[in-house]
């Protein structure tokens, strides 16, 4: 047989992965379309939440800085009179006006100004230096005099500054109920397209594999299969939902700040920007960086429970061979080298995540102080400032996420390739697509001049020829490697041949359809497989039209029924994986009353070595019989015992048949058989 | 009650031993959240002085200064806490599974009888997770949880208001609630999916290593069918957990904005009133940030304590088993053994309920004999080697070793004195030379190839192209049954111990290399006294005695030519055997 591989060289897929992984979206264009417009939507509204509240200091909160002018149709009712706020500090428009400023803390009220004291007023109060505090009075500059405001003065005045906070507020809330909307449908119709996406593949890779001949079994172990429908699809998974779209999102999040910040203050924006490298590159090394070790660490992990698993279940090997003291140490050994391996990811993770933290930290207090200059400089408003120090602040979160996507899209792309890989494996047994149908198949086998190799060159049949008619029953024998087994193999197309023909009634097996052969034949197996479910599930597998009763019948022909009367369930007696509580001889009627359900017109039997008791042995050989009744039956025999009433022996000898003919001739004849029998006989 | 005082036992020595890394990691902690708060505090300060025009460019960068120091003193800090809080869990995490490994060696096949390996392996991932989580990352998510929230209410009520501190608190207890329950619920959706994603796993698992079967009954397409219901149920349950976790974070950005509108409104208000500066109610809109995380740590850390006291809880069900098969307290003075071994009306059964396994069994096989069982499947002969081997001990009766009750032989001079070859033929991992030498380490190569040669699997195993270092298993070559018997043969053979037992150790080999195998036995092993079970008469029809059971019971005893002319069982199996090569004869 052909020797596992190993490693994975398989994967070395060539072609356009990411093509194909688009394939997949493709039914669900209409989500994706969906969700990158609500990417856009939030994204606009995330940049929009700091600008409201920027807003509501400046306009609101920071609203004083804005004179009043006296005016009949005001909505202010302050001390007699009625006044308007005005809403440009530059402009002013009116006749009469007044003007709040803030000193150490306080308000102070100045009342009727005219329009030239109301500007330089309104200089004057950037500039402390001029002001000085007496009582209940301010001076600035010895001209104007004002009274301290009251709380309550304070909060007539200041009405439509406290409507603009509330309206702000009711802005804010419609936002925030907009953004919590969008992204829970965002988030949900991104995951059920995952979700749908890797079902899909999951069921395409299934039926696929078992598309695949034996031949994939042989040098594919079952793990590895089943990593690839497991694992592979589901990092496949984080893909679809957290690569496409959020690599979009943050894009698009990331152009979103820069563009508001350059649209705020472009030198502010430039020294922001500056920092976006240093962290790019930081993240990006110390995802591989981490990575590369979290590899380390997986294998040793699953090294690790490879060994316990082994070790717990050889535990009466190691208990009787007193090795308790040296396992013991081996297993110390292992996890001292698990947690030191451990211990250096964690560093690196410890050791350099912080930078990212200290990096941003630096990057807020540069922008703190050049903003705050500007400030100074008069150049930039405190409610502009609030914002530009919430951008900076969340202005390197797309990035990491960047760098955390670029890991799962390379995770993914690695798996795909592994995945495609498998979709790829082509089946060198092509299905006939004119299949010829045999209405029954009588059992007529003939082969003729077959040559066969599992690998290259390694010819396990030589040019072999034979012809078997409907109910013979023919029997090889060989000493192990004489290529027996293949002609087993071979009849149910189950490896394809090199050169010559097999037919079966006449009709050579590559122009009937796979399906039909097989389910002309019946095997019996040395290593009986029994699945998870019970007695009856196992006889009929999935074919609900085996009935009960035809169940029960084909057990009692075979003799399991014994058995399978005294399980406390009978025929719905739960077996485990493998049939573990069942014994060997057990098992091996159950696979009788099997094939007997399915009714094959050929039998194919490859003989059990004797690991059973004598009387189940009984059991077996008188239910063999009642099987190959009618049926034209091929059987590999280890035993001479066995096949002495056949038909027909065919005695193997590397690849070649060397001598045919019924027990007796061979005997007569002198040769490999006779020497074969006398071995055994004694 | 014996249960609980053991409970103390493992865990709290433990974590006493890292006692002071745990204080010294907390403190650290205290000083990054503490440090980590006066930095909305220094930006609040610079917006207030920017107001009251009462700072310059040098004071903004004295403040600028302070806040990077800040940010350096939480970097030392973190690392510092995480390597002190979560080094020291990692540790113990090893410890306890050393400890754990440790405590499964001393337990007897009872025990993995009782308990399947997949289950004791989950003790070893997902109980020892939950302890490390429970003992690291818990801990930092309580203290964040209690002390982090308490001294930013602290600063909030002191540095800003007490009445705005009053109306967030509400937004901020429904996103503690919030994150409990969506805490408990995820988790039990996700242990749902889990399961899920499980029974796909099996499902491709078996049906892969099916494929022999399904291929011959045609079932690929009603295998098709019943995968798709697997993966229909997975994506179900996936989708389950996916629609509460697609929920979460948008709830909690929701619940944060709330928490920021009542401060806006409330905040704003006061700011306009005068009666707060506007740098605190930036000030405070940071605290607001800085809340949000030991709100989520609440949920976190009950969650994942109690998944821990669960965990650690079954980790001591490993540790208060009781060790049933253990040396005398006084034990018989012997250190090398002979091999005259009796049993004397020996009986046993394997749990209560069961009928006796063993049932006055009694025999006296002198040194250097061979003593040959028999018996269908089920009939209680690897019973009796367990029982010998001390796997299991006996209910009543005795089996003495020269002379020596074996309960009073120490376990180490008893085992060291019996080579085994078992039934299920169990290789390790390892190279085949190591496997051979596994009863005597540090064989020379010599003296492994002569096992090899005497177990008849020389010849094969330098076929191979690494020879004897060929690795066996998963990693390497998957060898035949008769192979492995032989493999273990060896294993057995180069123990050289004065007693050899062969469990069904033949079964897998032709008849030619049984007897190659056991006239090199003859020869090479002189004097050793063997017990040989078996199910074919050619493998014992040289023994001294020979020995049929059923039932635990023994039916018949004595060499071959007494039982055959008893005409028994024995006699009957013998013929039945031999009957088929007459009868070809013959014809």
């Amino acid at each position: 047989m052909a020797k596992m591989r190993v490693d994975n060289p398989e994967i070395h897929y060539k072609g356009n992965v990411f093509s194909r992984l688009f394939a997949y979206v493709k039914p669900h264009r209409g989500k994706l379309v969906l969700c990158m417009f609500l990417v856009l939507v939030l994204t606009a509204l995330n940049l929009y939440q700091p600008l409201l509240i920027g807003h509501a200091i400046d306009d609101c909160i920071e609203g004083y800085y804005y004179p009043y002018v006296y005016d009949n149709a005001g909505d202010i009712s302050f001390g007699g009179d009625t006044l308007r706020k005005l809403d440009d500090a530059k402009n002013l428009e009116g006749e009469s006006f007044a003007v709040i400023l803030n000193y150490n803390d306080a308000y102070y009220f100045f009342e009727n100004l005219d329009k030239g004291s109301a500007s330089e007023l309104l200089k004057l109060r950037d500039v402390p230096e001029s002001m000085t505090a007496d009582g209940d009075t301010l001076s600035v500059s010895g001209k104007y005099s004002g009274t301290l405001l009251t709380e309550d003065e304070l909060s007539v005045l200041r009405k439509t500054d406290r409507e603009g906070l509330i309206r702000t507020a009711v802005i804010y809330s419609i936002v925030l109920l907009v953004v919590a909307i969008c992204s829970i449908l965002n988030r949900f119709t991104l995951e059920s397209m995952g979700q749908s996406i890797i079902y899909t593949i999951r069921n395409e890779l299934f039926s696929h594999i078992h598309s695949l001949p034996l031949r994939y079994f042989d040098t594919n172990p079952v793990g590895r299969i089943v990593t690839r429908v497991t694992n592979d699809v589901e990092s496949l998974n984080n893909m679809y939902t957290q690569v496409i779209v959020r690599l979009f999102e943050n894009s698009v999040l990331i152009i979103g700040y820069a563009v508001v910040m350059i649209s705020i203050d472009l030198k502010l924006a430039l020294i922001s920007f500056a920092f976006l490298p240093v962290v790019f590159v930081i993240t990006m090394w110390l995802r591989t960086a981490s990575r590369k070790i979290y590899r380390v660490v997986r294998t040793k992990i699953s090294a690790l429970n490879t060994f316990l698993s082994e070790n717990l279940s050889g535990m009466k090997i190691i208990q009787v061979f007193n090795r308790e003291k040296e396992k013991g140490q081996e297993f110390e050994g292992r996890t001292t080298d698990l947690y030191k391996t451990q211990m250096k990811e964690l560093m690196i993770v410890w050791i350099f995540r912080p930078i990212i933290f200290l990096i941003a930290n630096v990057a807020l207090a540069v922008i703190i102080y050049n903003a705050g200059g500007n400030v100074l400089a008069g150049t930039l408003t405190l409610g502009t400032m609030y914002v530009f120090i919430n951008y900076i602040r969340s202005f390197f979160e797309p990035i990491q996420e960047l760098a955390d996507q670029f890991a799962t899209l390379q995770n993914a792309l690695a798996s795909a390739e592994k995945i495609f890989t498998v979709l790829d494996e082509e089946n060198p047994i092509k299905e006939s697509e004119t299949p010829v149908s045999l209405d029954k198949v009588r059992g007529k086998i003939e082969f003729r001049h077959v040559w066969f190799a599992y690998e290259n060159e390694d010819y396990v049949l030589r040019d072999v020829s034979f012809i078997i008619n409907p109910g013979e029953r023919v029997a090889f024998v060989g000493a192990t490697g004489a290529g027996k087994s293949s002609i087993l193999n071979l009849i149910g197309r189950y490896y394809e041949i090199q050169r010559g023909q097999i037919l079966i009634d006449d009709v050579d097996i590559r122009a009937l359809s796979t399906a039909e052969i097989r389910r002309a034949i019946g095997q019996v197996q040395q290593d009986v497989f029994i699945f998870t479910g019970d007695i009856k599930s196992n006889i009929r597998l999935l074919d609900d039209e085996i009935s009960d009763a035809e169940i029960e019948s084909s057990s009692v022909a075979v003799n399991a029924d014994r058995f399978i009367n005294q399980l406390p369930k009978r025929y719905d007696e739960p077996v485990t994986e493998r049939g573990a509580t069942l014994s060997a001889g057990q098992r091996q009627l159950l696979s009788f009353a099997r094939t007997l359900a399915y009714d094959p017109s050929i039998l194919v039997m490859d003989e059990a070595t004797a690991n059973i008791d004598t009387e189940t042995e009984e059991l077996i050989q008188d239910a063999l019989k009642t099987l190959m009744e009618g049926r034209t039956t091929i059987m590999v025999a280890h035993r001479l015992s066995t096949i002495q009433h056949a038909d027909c022996i065919h005695v193997m000898h590397k690849g070649k048949i060397r001598e045919s003919g019924t027990h007796q001739e061979l005997l007569e004849k002198n040769g490999i058989y006779k020497k074969l029998y006398e071995i055994q006989k004694q | 009650m014996k249960a609980k005082k053991e409970k103390t036992k493992v865990i709290m020595p433990l974590l006493g031993r890292y006692g002071i890394h745990y204080a010294i990691g907390l403190i650290m902690l205290f000083t990054v959240d503490y440090v980590n708060l006066y930095i909305p505090e220094f930006i609040g300060n610079v917006i207030d002085g920017l107001e009251s025009f009462t700072l310059d460019l040098n004071g903004i960068l004295t403040i600028c200064l302070r806040i990077v120091i800040c940010g350096l003193i939480i970097v030392a800090g973190r690392f510092l806490y995480r390597l002190f809080i979560f080094g020291s869990a990692r540790k113990i995490e090893r410890r306890l599974r050393d400890m754990m490994f440790s405590k499964l060696e001393l337990l007897s096949q009872r025990y993995y009888n009782e308990h399947k390996t997949g289950d004791i392996m989950s003790y070893f991932t997902n109980d020892l997770e939950a302890v490390r989580m429970a003992i690291g990352p818990a801990i930092v998510s309580a203290f964040d949880a209690s002390v982090l929230t308490v001294m930013v209410l602290i600063r909030m009520i002191t540095k800003v208001s007490v009445s705005l501190t009053l109306y967030t608190l509400i937004p901020m207890g429904v996103i503690a609630i919030f994150g409990y329950f969506y805490g408990e619920l995820i988790e039990k959706r996700w242990a749902k999916k889990q399961e899920s994603i499980a029974a796909l796993s099996d499902f491709v698992q078996e049906s892969v290593s099916g494929e022999r079967v399904i291929k011959a009954f045609v079932q690929e397409k009603a295998q098709e069918r019943a995968f798709d219901k697997v993966n229909d149920a997975n994506r179900k349950t996936a989708m389950n957990v996916q629609k509460l976790d697609s929920a979460f974070g948008p709830v909690l950005h929701f619940l944060v904005g709330v928490t920021y509108v009542v401060a806006i409104v409330v905040g704003g208000g006061y700011t306009i009133k005068g009666e707060m500066t506007l740098g605190s109610f930036v000030t405070f809109n940071y605290y607001i940030g800085s809340l949000i995380w030991p709100m989520l740590a609440l949920g976190d850390s009950v969650t994942l304590v109690s998944q821990g006291i669960a965990g650690i809880n079954r980790i001591h069900q490993v540790f208060d088993e009781p060790q049933d098969i253990v040396d005398d307290p006084e034990p018989d003075n012997v250190t090398e053994l002979e091999g005259e071994i009796e049993f004397n009306d020996v009986t046993f059964r394997y749990r209560d309920d069961l009928p006796l396994a063993v049932d006055g069994v009694s025999f006296k096989i002198e040194k250097g004999e061979t003593l040959a069982i028999l018996g269908r499947t089920g009939a209680g002969k690897t019973t009796l080697v367990n029982l010998l081997t001390r796997v299991y001990d006996i209910d009543s009766g005795s089996i003495t070793l020269d002379g020596h009750k074996i309960k009073k032989i120490p376990l180490s001079v008893l085992h060291e004195n019996i080579a085994y070859v078992p039934q299920d033929n169990f290789l390790f991992s390892d190279t085949l030379a190591g496997n051979i030498s596994f009863g005597k380490i540090g064989a020379s190569r010599e003296e492994i190839e002569k096992a090899a040669k005497s177990a008849d699997i020389h010849d094969n195993i330098m076929e191979f192209p690494e020879g004897y270092e060929t690795m066996v298993g998963e990693r390497g070559v998957t060898l035949s049954g008769g192979q492995k018997q032989r493999s273990s043969i060896a294993r057995a053979i180069l123990k050289n111990s004065p007693i050899l037992i062969l469990d069904d150790a033949l079964s897998a080999v032709d008849t030619d290399t049984e007897e190659r195998i056991l006239d090199n036995l003859k020869r090479d092993r002189k004097g050793i006294t063997t017990i040989m079970i078996a199910h074919r008469v050619s493998t014992v029809q040289n023994a001294d005695h020979i020995l049929v059971l059923e039932d635990g019971r023994i039916i018949e005893y004595g060499t071959q030519d007494e039982l055959l002319s008893r005409d028994g069982a024995y006699a009957s199996m013998f013929r039945k055997q031999q009957l088929e090569s007459e009868l070809s004869m013959v014809e």
